[in-house]
């Protein structure tokens, strides 16, 4: 195969010299796909200069850089606010970075960075607080003032993973209602949610990344844009490579960037990109002609809690966007959850932008790569298990004890959880020094009426997570561990596990 | 308040709703009718509530009329709607559709007031009612 980007029919300076003198003809790629229709491939590429492309979706990786200029006397600042969304201020005096997940801290799943974004750029005023470390440089303890984006010295929107050739489509078997990142899953199969924008997909209109690279200008949120490199989880192999992106947030509009919320989720940033293709040689014009029918993705499990969800179907695009997919012989309704009418918006913006001669193509500086090893996180620390936290030395009471007794052994130990055990020595139930202060209120004398019965439990192979859980989910702050066998070996309370991590911390 | 209105073959020809403004003086207003030889369905709207409406629907019903209640639940604002489809297949009703254009179209009968839509818009401009 010929190198990768070699520009056979025609080269980027042909293209802008014909995009100068306004004779390029410019496709969106929808047109372009009704064209090869028509009159094949051979034809098609001979002349189409340009392909367009859109894509408006929710993208969780973006954000911006926002310099606020000093103040007097200035101050560095550590801690940022806007509209009481959390910044990164870990960059100079006054920097931050303002990401589009990053959840407002009176407002969570509500209002996010996103949300600022688009405020900004729609110019509305935003709310700025920060704290700071006092210095001989920096003599400002503290801030609070508002800013618009013409205060604003500089606002670069940096987004490190963008527009995914494909995603995959979510379905859900479980028997509840779940709120992912792809919307609402009703149970049993209920739906289908996908994203990405099929035929007007970006990145899947140049599949093999023959024109797309560092420096190619693109269409991003309404204004323009560049690639600055392959996107963070880029695996193009597997036709899911993403770009990363910047470009001045003072030129773009609130229309193409949309702060979001999914329910119970998070918040995020909708991202209007378009980029546009040219048709360089025989393979970009096979990939830009690509339809709804040729691209396929999987339809993935959420109903299972685990990184390698099962896939339930491959399906095309043009399955899943007529509406209805088959699933096990059912029909499922499917549903996209990002904008199909705006990716085509785009599209036909930046064709008419190249037709009327004021935006010009790039020949990027380097190519995105078209292989890129995947990797998971694996977990290298053991994770604690019970037996690595708990409380080893075992003070139980019997059922005989008298509830004085029991207030004795919890005060003396200064201890909180007192496991009940028979005359085997198996656990029956457990007394907090709660029940005891209920005990006196109520006036109650026997052990029995006094301690609970349905004991929770753990075992000291569990995770710590898993029982941190579970004290989370009753509502308790201790559990006795037990055997298999039932018997006391030890207790795991809520302090054992607070002391273990702050050494773990200390470490 | 609107109401739906199912009529069978025996009543359809029957001229109960003139009936009823006549005898009530109230402007009820036909929001959508469809009418065929055995079978009718119509959404009304009757600018009314408390005893008179219940008095309405008691008349209705006694001519053999069955009368459901339209309860409005949801607003969307079609200006700011982004047509993304998130609504869509969330509803569990089939009251949101999307057209060709990808645009969304609200069926306000077959909703069933469940308020799924207004959790699962990203864009939040689903409001409950
Ligand atoms: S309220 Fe429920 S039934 Fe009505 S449109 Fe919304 S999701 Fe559908
Ligand atoms: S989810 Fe909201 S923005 Fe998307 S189509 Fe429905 S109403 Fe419109």
């Amino acid at each position: 195969m010929e190198a990768r980007g070699v520009e056979e029919l025609r080269t980027y300076e042909e293209i802008n010299k014909k995009i100068k003198s306004g004779d390029a003809i410019v496709m969106t790629a929808t047109e372009f796909i009704e064209y090869v229709g028509r009159y094949g491939l051979e034809k098609a590429s001979k002349d189409v200069d340009v392909v367009t492309t859109g894509t408006f979706g929710a993208m969780c990786s973006s954000g911006a850089f926002l310099n606020f200029g000093h103040s007097d006397p200035p101050i560095k600042m550590i801690r940022c606010w806007l509209n009481d969304v959390p910044a990164y201020a870990g960059l100079a005096a006054v920097d931050c970075y303002i990401g589009a997940s990053s959840m407002s801290e009176t407002k969570p799943f509500e209002y996010g960075g996103g949300h600022v974004i688009e405020d900004l750029v729609s110019g509305k005023e935003v709310e700025l607080r920060a704290e700071g470390r006092v210095t001989d440089c920096y003599p400002r303890e503290s801030i609070e003032t508002t800013v618009t984006l013409d205060d604003i010295n500089q606002a670069i929107l940096v987004n490190p993973r963008n527009a995914y050739q494909r995603y995959n489509a979510a379905i859900n078997s479980s028997n509840r209602t779940l709120y992912t990142y792809l919307g609402i899953l009703l149970p049993n199969y209920g739906n289908i949610h996908y994203c990405g924008a099929g035929e007007l997909s970006p990145l899947y209109k140049d599949k093999d990344f023959e024109t797309i690279g560092i420096g190619t200008r693109i269409f991003l949120g309404g204004g323009i844009g560049y690639v600055i490199g392959e996107g963070t989880q880029h695996n193009p192999q597997n036709q899911m490579g993403t770009i990363s992106v910047c470009g001045n947030l003072k030129q773009m509009s609130g229309e193409y960037l949309k702060g979001a919320v999914f329910y119970r989720y998070g918040t995020t940033l909708y991202v209007g990109i378009g980029i546009p293709i040219p048709i360089i040689n025989k393979r970009v014009a096979v990939s830009a002609a690509l339809k709804d029918s040729e691209i396929f993705t999987n339809v993935i499990d959420f109903g299972v809690p685990s990184r390698n969800r099962p896939i339930v179907k491959k399906v095309s695009y043009a399955e899943l966007k007529s509406g209805k997919v088959e699933i096990n012989g059912m029909e499922v309704k499917a549903s996209p959850l990002s904008s199909f009418k705006y990716a085509a918006n785009i599209a036909e913006t930046l064709k008419k932008w190249i037709e009327k001669g004021e935006f010009l193509l790039s020949r990027p500086v380097e190519l995105i790569p078209n292989y890129r090893e995947f990797k998971p996180l694996i977990i290298k620390r053991r994770e604690l298990i019970v037996k690595d936290v708990m409380t080893k030395e075992i003070i139980i009471g019997k059922l005989t004890d008298s509830i004085k007794d029991v207030a004795k052994k919890l005060t003396e130990r200064g201890i909180d959880h007192l496991p009940i055990v028979d005359s085997e020595n198996k656990l029956i139930g457990i007394v907090t020094s709660w029940d005891l202060a209920k005990a006196i209120a109520q006036d109650k004398k026997e052990l029995v009426d006094i301690m609970t019965k349905r004991v929770i439990t753990a075992k000291e192979n569990d995770l710590i997570d898993t029982v941190v859980k579970r004290m989370e989910e009753y509502k308790i702050s201790g559990v006795p561990i037990i055997n298999d066998s039932n018997h006391v070996i030890g207790i795991l309370t809520t302090d054992d596990i607070s002391r273990k991590l702050v050494r773990r911390r200390l470490l | 308040m609107k109401l739906k209105l199912i009529y069978s073959h025996e009543n359809v020809k029957r001229p109960i709703l003139a009936e009823i403004i006549l005898k009530t003086n109230l402007l009820i207003n036909i929001i959508e009718a469809q009418v065929t030889a055995n079978i009718g369905e119509m959404i009304i709207d009757i600018p009314s509530e408390g005893e008179r409406l219940k008095e309405v629907i008691n008349y209705l019903r006694s001519k053999g009329v069955i009368v459901k209640e339209v309860i409005k639940t949801i607003e969307i604002d079609y200006e700011k709607c982004i047509g993304c489809g998130a609504c869509v297949s969330s509803c569990p009703a089939n009251a949101i559709k999307q057209n060709s254009n990808w645009n969304i179209e609200f069926i306000e009968e077959k909703c069933i007031g469940c308020k799924i839509c207004v959790y699962a818009c990203p864009i939040k401009v689903i409001k409950a009612v």
